[in-house]
């Protein structure tokens, strides 16, 4: 197992690589370096002294090791529109993404659990079709589009909630549905088929043989093993957030990374949107390493040796 | 002795049963989304002949008509007009060749080299699989959006640059998949017999494994559109999909945000739109999937 998560480890880092050279690809290629990482309408001067920085003198491999370098220091250059250091606008930005992510996961959660666990014991019943309704919305439903209706019978029909921005607990509630919904379509799935199979299982026959109520072995016996699954896929939900929060934040004007990054193709602010994908991506990574590391843990079944 | 049968049956005998199966099998059609797709289908092949107005035709004077059912609304603009006048009934239409073309390619070209990839990594195991397999995980691991943001941010936004940007994305799932369904079928009597008999490993490919993974790749295709139609209208609406004045679902979208108050039917039916075609293209996939591949109800 070690040589496993050794590898998986091993692996991340290249697709970490991969990332990073993309991004250093793009950015010697669309147009003149010195350009592209200066104010549109900057001087020679700032030009000259970008070139300088980016040592655009230098042969292309010996600029690649600059720029890998600078990256491994977290040096990621400063915005081409106000000159704030990119890691400091992220590290600023981060906050409201992360809990955005979080209020979505547990609004997913609280909704496709009852949902799923009650579409498997009374299937077929007016309650598994509403999950399943749930479901194919959610997985339909173009979430830019999902969030801007919310906003007009919430915010504008019903002046329940607040239509934008971020401020108290209220303005959560908007975008992280928005967020969750789209992920709650795969979860109710989950937790339903799991939680079918486990009640299929003999030691489910076995609790209901001996007499138990059936809310002890729903509850106790059935949901405990079938929560397994669904625990997994939280984790590798949260990846999934990070490409819907580039959308959510747009709608609902979020201020956080994804939000960043839009604004940055907007004003062509180059050293952002590089930040941005790589912090993205390399959290898009960790968590899919951390999810197969947490599996290889958790579940002793599978074997990862070749 | 059913079983029996089947299993001795030669390949033109098992499609005369499926011919005769196939009336069954289409009354089970799931009928409402078939409706939908057909429906859209035709919009995308024919929509200019069906289009009451050009779709990128700008009549100022007309700005903001509401749909037929408003009391100011006319029948001339079914669905209302937008800022510039446009009609949003014309512009939907367009749309859905927008959509369905730009999904249409990605399949075909991340698809077709997914297939490709997965039959070679399935089939030829060992180091030549593994490498292939490490390359596919890294590209699986990487967040499509803001990937295709910043590809489309360097190239410049074009239809072309979409369907360049999606189709690894498409081409590492469809490998996944491909390769997997590969690996069993590699293990069939039919394969061994071919190879004995000497067949290049090209045919065997196409002939012996290619049409074993078909229903897969069907199946997979259907329900990719939807998925990519949804991954189009993402970019547009954030600005960086297919640019102006092609009317792409998403873009019209966000076009209509800032009179969300006063014209919400600007918003309203593209994303209707996306939603109808999406949900259509899940539950006929779903169903394809069901009566096709019983076995991958996974997918």
């Amino acid at each position: 197992m070690l040589k496993y998560i050794g590898f998986r480890i091993f692996q991340a880092l290249l697709g970490l690589w991969f990332i990073a050279t993309l991004v250093f690809i793009l950015s010697r290629s669309i147009g003149d370096p010195a350009e592209v990482f200066t104010a549109r309408n900057s001087g020679v001067d700032a030009r000259e002294i970008m070139a300088a920085k980016l040592g655009l003198d230098r042969p292309v491999h010996e600029q690649y090791l600059k720029f890998l370098g600078q990256l491994v220091r977290l040096d990621l250059g400063d915005s081409v529109s106000n000159g704030i250091p990119v890691t400091q606008i992220l590290v600023e930005r981060m906050p409201a993404t992360f809990t955005l992510g979080l209020v979505a996961l547990i609004f997913a959660l609280v909704f496709s659990l009852p949902l799923g666990i009650l579409g498997a014991v009374y299937r077929d019943s007016a309650i598994d079709w509403i999950a399943k309704v749930m479901a194919f919305l959610g997985q339909s439903m173009p979430p830019f589009w999902s969030g801007i209706m919310l906003i007009i019978l919430f915010a504008v029909v019903w002046e329940m909630l607040p239509p934008a921005g971020k401020g108290g607990w209220q303005s959560y509630i908007l975008p992280g549905f928005t967020l969750g919904w789209g992920v709650m379509a795969g979860m109710v799935r989950l937790v339903r088929s799991s939680m079918m199979d486990v009640l299929d299982s003999d030691y489910v026959a076995m609790a209901r043989a001996k007499g138990l109520p059936e809310a002890v072995v729903i509850g106790k016996h059935a949901l405990r093993n079938a929560l397994l699954p669904v625990l997994t896929y939280s984790s590798l939900v949260l990846g999934a957030f990070m490409n819907g929060s580039v959308v959510v934040e747009q709608v609902f004007a979020w201020p956080g990374i994804g939000t960043a990054a839009v604004q940055s193709v907007v004003r062509r602010d180059f050293p952002v949107i590089q930040g941005v994908v790589i912090v993205f991506g390399s959290f898009f990574i960790l968590i899919n390493l951390f999810v197969d590391i947490m599996y290889a843990v958790i579940d002793p079944r599978i074997k990862y040796t070749n | 002795m059913a079983n029996t049968t089947m299993q001795v049956a030669s390949p033109a005998s098992v499609w005369a049963m499926r011919a005769r199966s196939g009336l069954t099998v289409m009354r089970r059609v799931p009928k409402i989304p078939t409706a939908v797709l057909l429906i859209l289908l035709i919009f995308a092949g024919f929509g200019q002949w069906i289009a009451p107005h050009s779709p990128v035709a700008v009549d100022m004077a007309n700005s903001f008509s509401p749909p037929v059912w408003h009391e100011e609304g006319t029948a001339n603009n079914l669905l209302g007009t937008d800022k510039l006048g446009r009609d949003i009934f014309s512009r939907l239409i367009r749309g859905a060749r927008v959509s369905l073309s730009l999904s249409m390619f990605v399949i075909a070209l991340g698809g077709g080299v997914g297939v490709a990839l997965g039959l070679i990594s399935g089939y030829a195991g060992g180091k030549v699989d593994a490498v292939m397999q490490r390359g596919i995980e890294v590209i699986l691991a990487m967040p499509t959006i803001l990937v295709a943001l910043v590809f489309v941010f360097a190239v410049g936004r074009s239809f072309e640059s979409v369907i360049l940007i999606l189709s690894p994305f498409l081409a590492a799932r469809f490998a996944r998949i491909v390769r997997g369904e590969t690996l069993s079928v590699r293990e069939r009597d039919f394969v061994a017999i071919a190879k004995v008999i000497g067949t290049p490993t090209w045919m065997i490919l196409l002939r012996h494994i290619l049409p074993n993974v078909f229903n897969t790749i069907i199946v997979l295709a259907t329900l990719e559109v939807g998925h990519l139609i949804l991954l189009e209208s993402s970019l547009s609406f954030l600005g960086v999909g297919v640019p102006p004045p092609q009317p792409a679902w998403g873009l019209m979208v966000a076009d209509g945000r800032e009179f969300l108050t006063s014209a919400y039917w600007i918003t309203l039916f593209p994303g209707l739109c996306i939603l109808a075609a999406v949900l259509s293209l899940n539950l006929f996939g779903d169903w394809l999937r069901d009566t096709l591949d019983p076995r991958r109800r996974q997918l």
